[in-house]
């Protein structure tokens, strides 16, 4: 509420009080100010919060069901309990970060029941299909080694105190999820040919697709609300290179063709395409050939969603109105 | 652009564990040590568990360790009967141990008796943790 002095304010003085408050939040955090409760926040923070929060949490969310239509594929009963230790992991990272989003005043019966299925702000990677042994390894390889870098520099450098604590249980279960994709695409390189090849299969086309994953480069994205209150310490292309300086030596070292080279010269890893590109989902092939699109197109993809969006969100809530049947 | 160097010196804590510290592993040493046990637990000591960033021997993983005549064994135990990670670290172990020229086989025995609790954290494994925001 404002107080009573501020309606003696005529609107555009209440605009510039506002802005005053969201520059002094911003030089707060910037100095190493640490926010416990949602009372110290300002609008823009809080925002900036929501969405981050949300993100996060949807993509754990969708990560879950993906991995669970692959854990079928698994080999033997161990691997079966390692892929669903790891998928236990992921629906426990969703609670935490819906359970951040309660503590901000939204509402995670709405978030996660309410919803249309392409309503969900997770990255177009989990709405594809993963298919085989393979596709769930190297999802983990690549798509769980893009959300530690992604969560892990959040841990690192968050203004906000509950999320960089909660984030210490996430990082580490993240990293034995990278560490059984690391394992089992070492191992299926090993056991020979066919194998191979459909490791190979697969990096074609999650190897662009989680290049994209880190978004809007830095010199097309004027402004980050995120970085401005501390909510990130990296930049998407920051981000990107992290990525790719682990992941481009991991399928080097393993004979795999990546479509991205360390350039020495810029001291930076170079993609071998055109990015961003367009993606073909029916057959799991980026379109190299038809050349640049603008991040317009890529935002209308996203949009869009993949072919499993809606799959996906049913098969985690399908039994809800079942069960709350049976209790009336 | 980015410059990966000014990255690393900005943020150094910002690569993830690739390898699980698999990159960090020492080169092996030419010469068949003095003590072989010893030698074999030393490398030990550089296989990380698969969560967390302290060594199998500094989270008491590592129960016992023979050698004889190039011929590795070590007991093993782990946190829990069925524990998800156990493939992995026994590959960890594996790899890292027969990478040595002078050890010629690994064996690894599963022992669970006495059962692993947290009080076989050495201090040095309590440190570590302490200091990425885990008690134990």
């Amino acid at each position: 509420m404002p107080e009573y002095a501020d309606y003696e304010l005529t609107a555009q003085e209440r605009k510039a009080k506002e802005l005053e408050a969201e520059a002094a939040l911003k030089a707060k955090v910037q100095g190493g100010y640490i926010l416990e409760s949602p009372a110290e926040m300002t609008p823009g923070y809080r925002k900036a919060l929501v969405v981050q929060l949300t993100v996060q949490a949807d993509t754990e969310l969708m990560s879950a069901p993906a991995y669970w239509f692959a854990a079928r594929h698994a080999p033997t009963a161990n691997t079966q309990v390692s892929a669903h230790a790891i998928i236990q992991d992921e629906l426990a990272h969703a609670n935490i970060a819906y359970r951040l989003l309660e503590d901000l005043g939204e509402s995670k019966e709405q978030l996660v029941y309410g919803r249309e299925p392409h309503q969900f702000k997770h990255p177009y990677g989990f709405d594809q299909p993963l298919d085989n042994w393979a596709e769930l390894v190297v999802a983990n390889g690549f798509f769980d080694r893009a959300g530690i870098t992604l969560l892990g520099d959040v841990h690192r450098n968050t203004s906000y105190g509950p999320l960089k604590r909660a984030l210490v249980k996430v990082d580490m279960e993240e990293t034995f999820h990278l560490r059984h994709g690391e394992v089992w695409m070492r191992r299926l390189v090993r056991s020979g040919r066919t194998a191979s090849a459909l490791l190979q299969r697969c990096v074609d086309w999650m190897f662009p697709m989680t290049v994209e994953w880190f978004g809007l480069p830095d010199h097309l994205k004027r402004h980050s609300g995120q970085l401005d209150y501390r909510l990130k310490g990296l930049t998407n292309d920051e981000l990107r290179q992290v990525w790719m300086a682990s992941t481009v030596p991991l399928c080097e070292r393993l004979g795999l063709k990546v479509p991205a080279h360390y350039c020495e010269r810029l001291d930076e890893y170079v993609l071998d395409y055109p990015f961003p590109c367009e993606y073909d989902p029916d057959a799991k092939q980026w379109l190299f050939a038809e050349g640049e699109i603008s991040w317009n197109q890529v935002f209308e993809r996203w949009k869009g969603r993949g072919p499993m969006n809606e799959i996906y969100v049913e098969s985690i809530r399908r039994s809800r109105d079942t069960v709350a049947s049976w209790f009336n | 652009m980015v410059q990966l160097a000014t990255l690393r010196a900005r943020h150094p804590g910002a690569w993830p564990a690739a390898g699980g510290g698999r990159d960090q592993w020492s080169a092996p040493k030419e010469a068949p040590p003095e003590d072989g046990a010893a030698a074999v637990r030393a490398v030990l000591c550089e296989v990380l568990d698969p969560e967390l960033p302290i060594s199998l021997v500094d989270l008491g993983l590592v129960y016992g360790v023979a050698f004889d005549r190039g011929a590795a064994r070590i007991d093993l135990t782990f946190t829990a009967t069925a524990c998800p990670c156990m493939d992995f670290i026994k590959q960890d172990v594996r790899d890292r141990v027969s990478l040595e020229p002078w050890v010629r086989s690994v064996e690894i025995r599963e022992v669970w008796h006495p059962p692993w609790t947290t009080s076989m954290i050495t201090e040095r494994g309590r440190k570590q943790l302490r200091g990425f925001g885990v008690s134990a």
